[in-house]
């Protein structure tokens, strides 16, 4: 902790606050200010220049009855919800890495694990675009090789969603009904290694005799994990959640990257954050386009609330 | 019980010896997946679309390796990489050093107002930055500073600052007290302690930082698009988009192109394995 000073010490001590001075300033200017100058901004029509017109919670209103805007919504919902089944891979290969009983494996493990970081993600991130490709992707050759093309065909004739068709390559990007399914699927298996890490070094605190006396009783590998392993990494999983629920919501890097500024086809890959960034950059409208911000700050800081309020992990 | 607990040993210490195979096994096979995109690059990068439609999986032979797809990718590609590095090492430097004298701050004695001065750094991480991206835009703008690598490198400092403060604010309060007063003792400055104390004690924790910092700003995207104009000043980030829209057709370009953007990651990555492995592993990043 930091030493408790008394306010005659301080005043000696005032070249403390030039190490602050800086960082402050910074934050101050890039940070601060924006954030202000957005709420300020949201009450006019405005399209980035000097001139600009009030107009009140004309924005606001125009925001509630925007189709696209509250559909949006739904989409990042669904997105936010795979996102969540998506952290249990994590969890499993660290609990499967933790499990090993050897010392070595367990550390050259996680040195491989790390190595696929070199590739920026924004390079991984177009080489799973370029497996998405309908004639020269992987994706679909490995679903040809391996038969499962034939059984989404028989699915989808089942279900008459019409998204895939025998015969002709499934067009991942292009067709609106598969464009959420493509987002899910993106990035398969879902390993981070940073996050991996992270619960490996939560995992590291169970001592070998608490495995040997769960053995004892006869406690199974299932239970090991429900009873011993999640709850010592609970505080991981919680900080990761909430992460990934802010990081999710305001992000729209990948449906840009993959679909484009309008979302793809159909517009179906259309997120909030997309739809702020299009309404002002693409559109000129930067007045509504802050009024979006908003919108989205206030959801992910209920959100954000929430989280704190209900998903309480006891130490 | 215990006689069942007993005769049970043995066993289940075999079948955990025998289960372990099928852990590796399943870890490998993750693995494989996890290294699957870079092994595509790389195959690929040395063929041309006739031989990867005809040979998609496995390498081509040596002898039929098209390295003018690197020849041609440097060109496309390499100015890109030179940007970038200055943006993604000025940003993480300056953005590191303000950050260690800002944790100094906070972590050395309770002042008057950095309570309020903590919880005003620490909003910060709620606020979600995309709501700003339009303000600052227009901010840029005012201060001339679209299109340059100034604006880039401005706002990668700034976002370096919150999060680095939070880590290295709690890693100084670990350090010993007597450590510092010992050298107020010697009639060091403060800003000598942070070189001569801190400095030397928190090596893994700046080292894991900066690899991500860097990172972080290797691939960032958007505020490159939304910044820069003049090809010239292309980083990465925009680069890549525009290259992915322009180069429909030749991916063992592409593929050359991906993998000279990750090689100066892979030299990093070679010199400080170990660091990284072991910050994020001592949990230093709990948070």
């Amino acid at each position: 902790m930091a030493l408790p000073i008394s306010n005659k010490k301080a005043l000696l001590e005032w070249k403390l606050y030039l190490f602050i001075l800086p960082s402050l300033l910074l934050v101050l200017t890039f940070a601060y200010y924006p954030a202000i100058s957005a709420i300020y901004h949201s009450f006019f029509r405005w399209s980035g220049g000097d001139a600009k017109e009030f107009i009140g919670l004309e924005n606001f209103r125009m925001a509630l009855s925007d189709g696209v805007f509250w559909s949006s919504f739904v989409t990042i919902g669904i997105l936010v919800i795979a996102n969540l089944f998506k952290m249990i891979p994590p969890i499993l290969t660290a609990v499967l890495i933790h499990r090993l009983k050897s010392d070595v494996s367990q550390y050259w493990y996680r040195v491989l694990l790390v190595l696929p970081m070199i590739v920026p993600s924004l390079v991984t991130l177009f080489i799973w675009k370029f497996f998405f490709d309908p004639n020269f992707g992987i994706l679909n050759n490995v679903l040809n090789i391996t038969g499962i093309k034939t059984l989404l065909v028989h699915i989808d004739k089942f279900f008459h969603w019409g998204v895939i068709h025998e015969g002709v390559p499934i067009a991942w990007l292009g067709e609106p009904g598969l464009i959420i399914p493509s987002l899910i699927i993106w990035g398969f298996p879902w390993i981070g290694a940073v996050g991996v890490l992270i619960f490996l070094a939560g995992l590291q605190s169970i001592g070998t005799e608490v495995y040997e006396a769960a053995e004892l009783d006869g406690v199974n590998s299932f239970q090991k994990f429900l009873y011993i392993e999640l709850p010592l990494i609970m505080t991981q999983v919680r900080l990761n959640m909430i992460l990934m629920m802010i990081g999710t919501l305001q992000g729209f890097g990948l449906q840009f990257l993959l679909l484009g500024e309008t979302g793809g086809a159909g517009g179906r890959g259309m997120v909030p954050g997309l739809w702020m960034f299009n309404r002002g950059f693409i559109a000129g409208e930067f007045g509504y386009a802050c009024a979006l911000g908003l919108f989205l700050f206030v959801f992910i800081l209920i959100l954000t609330w929430i989280n704190n309020r209900y998903v309480r992990v006891e130490k | 019980m215990s006689e069942s607990a007993v005769t049970k040993m043995p066993r289940i210490k075999e079948s955990r010896d025998g289960r372990d195979w099928t852990k590796h096994l399943l870890i490998l096979a993750i693995l494989a997946l996890e290294f699957l995109p870079f092994y595509m690059m790389l195959q690929i990068s040395v063929k041309d679309n006739q031989t990867f439609l005809t040979n998609t999986w496995l390498p081509s032979p040596p002898n039929t390796w098209l390295w003018s797809n690197y020849a041609h990718a440097i060109g496309l590609i390499l100015p890109y990489v030179a940007n970038t590095v200055v943006v993604a090492v000025t940003s993480t430097l300056a953005g590191l050093a303000l950050a260690l004298c800002g944790a100094y701050f906070f972590a050395r004695y309770r002042m008057p107002f950095s309570g309020i001065l903590w919880s005003a750094l620490l909003v910060l991480m709620l606020l979600p930055g995309v709501a700003n991206i339009v303000p600052l835009f227009a901010l840029l703008k005012s201060f001339d500073l679209l299109n340059t690598l100034w604006a880039l490198i401005l706002l990668g400092i700034t976002g370096a600052q919150v999060f680095s403060i939070f880590v290295f604010r709690n890693f100084i309060e670990e350090i010993p007290r007597d450590l510092f007063e010992a050298a107020e003792i010697d009639g060091a400055s403060h800003f000598q302690q942070l070189i001569n104390v801190v400095i030397p004690m928190s090596g893994p924790i700046i080292g894991t930082l900066a690899i991500l910092q860097f990172l972080g700003n290797w691939n960032d995207f958007l505020m490159p698009l939304i910044v820069l104009r003049d090809p010239e000043l292309f980083t990465l980030g925009v680069g890549l988009i525009y290259l992915d829209g322009e180069y429909i057709k030749q991916w063992g370009q592409i593929m050359a192109a991906f993998f000279i953007a990750s090689v100066p990651l892979i030299i990093i990555f070679l010199f400080t394995m170990k660091l990284f492995v072991r910050g994020l592993s001592s949990g230093a990043l709990k948070g």
